[in-house]
């Protein structure tokens, strides 16, 4: 009894820890989520708490007026007391109220009292703005204006779409088959090959992206979709190849040898046993691909481009924000409206993730 | 043991196919440079073409407008977005429909890490737009930039622009000097902007010398504010305002000369010019009843939310020292000419006159192609930018850009600063090489500010970055 009573504490402590990572975790989130709500000036001037109830000074509506020629820099005496400008700057407490400049070229102190405060000026303006595009006004030669509405996310989101699809399905099919013939089948340079695939992993993808460009430039795929299928496709391969290895090779070997007998061949195999056995590997590696796509600047930047007909979502994030990065409030929600896909693949997917998670850890 | 030996072995296989695999795939690389050689050659012809139609140098922009190249596409690629990208792309549509030629504008955020990469790539654009001359002066070095001696009209340039701006056009290619791009977009960066409806009420008069101008900041400072905002905060790029702020000082403190060979590296960050450009600045910066929020909170205040406080009912601070687009991050319910004006930074010393500090964007050209020409000449004229003009916040550097297009009273006189300044030179960092102008420039003047550095030892350190 006691042994099993010392058990459930340790559980509760366990369970205390974890959730306070995961409030340390989720934290910037909230407060990321919060401040998309919050208009543009908010932003830049209090943090997203402000939002919640809290105390603040707030003026009482009484004042002091000094003298217009009070030097500044001097001893400053109010009510008969002497303070210094630094003090009034940050305010100082006397008796409960609090004396801080209200307007300090007037040479005005306002006395503040303590109360509590929410401030719940909350808008959707960043959304409008990410969602169906930011508003232009153009000055015209007679001195009129235009407005111009700019686009706004769903383009680009159509268009990670159409990439981030076909460049996880094509990989992890590939992946799966090659797996499938590294693990089963026997044939002449098998494993060399095998570590080669596994060698490329540490290459950074860095180093091919002039290469590739070039080759892209001579066969006319740059700003193309097929372009970026085969680059995010070439790039994924190793990873997935392995991964999937590590599960495909791991499934019993009576199985296939009874197929086989019973006059299965190996594509009968693959298509019948191996892919349905392996679901679970495929769903987290198709997870991990697709965000990694998903979530994409480089790879997008450099053989895609920025013509609005293609552009991704993480580019079109960055565009938003102005040459001079004049509207980075905006990113906020757009920050948010990019993580819904990602989430929405994950919660979908999710049993399979935490399944697939130990797909490669364990090898018979 | 044998099997130890065997992995070994296959080990050992691996890095060599890697190798090998790592060297083929460069030596593909350089196989598409063939058919990029063919379109050379294509391109001497059309070179040779030009040049025995002597004086059609220029003569393609009128073909473009008789509609000859009717059905072409013309790519470029920049760093402007959003809405100035709308800006340009208003300014370009008559154009495009008058000569039927599409131009295709590419904005980037990341142009500068880009560009690079698609010229060595060799999917170059046909015309690329650069805010930093020093960056194109690095790619004109490999050859890739294509000559506008002969595909311009040069004495059409020489009226149309400043005899300055033609200068800073030239650059270093392969064989010697040529004319690598041209200017379009210029903005001013000897401004002080300031609250002026509430500057007037309070009776104070904008200073015509540079002690006029510190006495009235010591006034407002008496008053009750400090007079300046300043911000140098802009993520990797944080500390490029100060660099404006010392190369203002440089040129009203220095000979244009000495400003030119400061540029090039031959006078170092250490000599006593800039040392003492350095101090005149810190009179300002380092005296915390003269910035809003005290000296320590320069370098955490980002350039574009220092202005802020101006627009305060009372402002609680006065002077912003920054180009004209500025005003992009000035709240929309500010009007120009009424709510707020900008002061020319005034002359320290009256020997080195009213020197204006500008930058601006230089237009070069990869493919030699007609169409690309006819855009190309397009571009020297005012009127591709007169539309952009108007919307405001942008500078013509063409001469034939009437003062007329420009809708406010300010945008105006910026315009007349620049063509009658007595000395007008580029920002300094954009044209220093990258690792000095983008790199140690930035870093030695905020570790300066921020008090991580004597002033010695910050400016050993960014002279230190002409070294590698």
């Amino acid at each position: 009894m006691a042994f099993k009573k010392k058990r459930k504490s340790g559980k509760w402590i366990v369970n205390i820890v974890l959730g306070f990572i995961c409030l340390i975790w989720l934290l910037p989130t909230l407060g990321l989520l919060i401040s998309s709500f919050r208009p543009a000036a908010d932003i830049l001037s209090t943090g997203w708490w402000k939002v919640l109830p809290h105390q603040e000074w707030k003026a009482a509506g009484d004042t002091i007026k000094l003298p217009k020629d009070v030097d500044l820099r001097g001893p400053i005496e109010v009510n008969g007391k002497t303070y210094t400008d630094d003090q009034l700057k940050a305010g100082v407490e006397v008796d409960g109220n609090r004396l801080i400049w209200e307007n300090r070229r007037a040479r005005v102190i306002s006395i503040e009292k303590q109360g509590w405060v929410t401030s719940t000026d909350l808008t959707l303006d960043n959304y409008n703005n990410v969602i169906t595009g930011k508003e232009y006004t153009l000055k015209n030669a007679d001195g009129s204006e235009t407005t111009e509405k700019g686009t706004g996310l769903s383009q680009a989101f159509w268009n990670t779409l159409t990439i981030a699809v076909p460049a996880t399905v094509i990989p992890v099919l590939i992946a799966s088959f090659a797996a499938y013939a590294f693990a089963w089948l026997r044939f002449p340079g098998r494993k060399t090959l095998f570590v080669i695939i596994i060698a490329m992993l540490v290459i950074p993808i860095q180093v091919a992206l002039i290469p590739v460009l070039k080759d892209y430039t001579s066969l006319g795929l740059n700003g193309s979709y097929l372009g970026i299928w085969l680059a995010h496709t070439a790039f994924g391969l190793p990873l997935v190849t392995y991964f999937m290895y590590n599960f495909i090779s791991q499934l019993p070997k009576d199985l296939f040898e009874s197929a086989f007998m019973d006059g299965a061949n190996h594509f009968t195999i693959f298509s019948k046993l191996i892919l349905p056995l392996s679901v679970p590997a495929l769903a987290s590696i198709g997870i991990f691909q697709f965000l990694w796509v998903w979530n994409d600047y480089l790879v997008s930047l450099i053989f895609i481009g920025n013509q609005p007909g293609v552009q991704v979502m993480s580019m079109k994030i960055a565009d938003l924000v102005g040459s001079r990065g004049n509207d980075w409030h905006l990113l906020t929600s757009a920050a948010f409206i990019s993580m819904l896909m990602p989430l929405a693949i994950f919660f979908l997917l999710q049993k399979y993730f935490v399944r697939g998670l130990m797909g490669g850890s364990v090898k018979g | 043991m044998k099997k130890t030996g065997k992995t070994k072995a296959s080990l050992l296989m691996v890095a060599c196919l890697s190798l090998t695999m790592m060297l083929s795939a460069c030596g593909s690389g350089g196989g598409p440079t063939d058919p990029a050689a063919s379109t050379n050659t294509n391109n001497n012809n059309n070179n040779t073409t030009t040049t025995t139609t002597t004086a059609a140098a220029g003569a393609e922009l009128d073909k473009a407008l008789k509609g000859e190249y009717k059905g072409t596409k013309v790519t470029m690629f920049g760093p402007f977005v959003d809405a100035d990208q709308k800006k340009f792309e208003s300014s370009i549509k008559d154009f495009e429909d008058k000569t039927g030629i599409d131009i295709q504008y590419e904005g980037s955020k990341e142009f500068e890490a880009t560009i690079n990469i698609r010229v060595d790539g060799g999917s170059a654009p046909d015309i690329a737009d650069f805010p930093q001359p020093g960056l194109l002066n690095s790619i004109a070095k490999t050859g890739k930039v294509v000559d506008l001696t002969n595909v311009l009209d040069q004495d059409k340039m020489k009226k149309n622009y400043n005899q300055s701006w033609l200068d800073m056009s030239m650059m270093d290619g392969k064989d010697g000097k040529i004319m690598a791009g041209i200017w379009n977009r210029s903005n001013v960066k000897s401004l002080v902007w300031y609250p002026k409806k509430q500057f007037d009420e309070a009776g104070y008069k904008v200073p015509q010398t540079w002690d006029e101008m510190m006495a009235l900041t010591e006034q407002i400072a008496k008053d009750g504010d400090p007079a300046w905002a300043i911000g140098i905060e802009s993520g990797a790029a944080t500390g490029w305002p100060a660099t404006d702020w010392i190369e203002n000082i440089m040129l009203r403190t220095t000979t244009p000369e000495n400003y030119d060979k400061w540029v090039k590296g031959e006078l170092p960050f250490t000599s006593p010019e800039v040392k003492h450009a350095v101090d005149v600045m810190s009179k300002i910066w380092m005296n915390k009843d003269y910035v809003y929020g005290g000296t320590k909170s320069i370098v955490t205040t980002a350039f574009g939310d220092a202005p802020k406080p101006m627009f305060d009912n009372p402002p609680k601070a006065w002077f912003n020292l920054m180009g004209n687009f500025i005003t992009s991050f000035f709240p929309t319910t500010a009007k120009v000419d009424q709510d707020y004006d900008w002061f020319y930074l005034p002359p320290i010393d009256e020997k080195y006159g009213k020197p204006v500090l500008v930058a601006g964007d230089i237009y070069a050209m990869f493919n030699d192609r007609p169409e690309v020409r006819a855009v190309m000449q397009f571009f020297t004229t005012g009127e591709s930018i007169k539309t952009w003009v108007q919307s405001g916040g942008v500078i013509a550097p063409m001469n034939d850009a009437s003062l007329d297009w420009y809708q406010s009273e300010s945008d105006r006189r910026m315009a007349k600063l620049v063509q009658e300044a007595s000395t007008l030179r580029f920002d300094g960092s954009d044209l220093m090489p990258g690792k000095v102008g983008a790199g140690t420039f930035w870093k030695g003047m905020t570790d300066y500010v921020s008090g991580t550095a004597t002033l010695d030892d910050a400016l050993k350190q960014i002279q230190a970055g002409w070294k590698n």
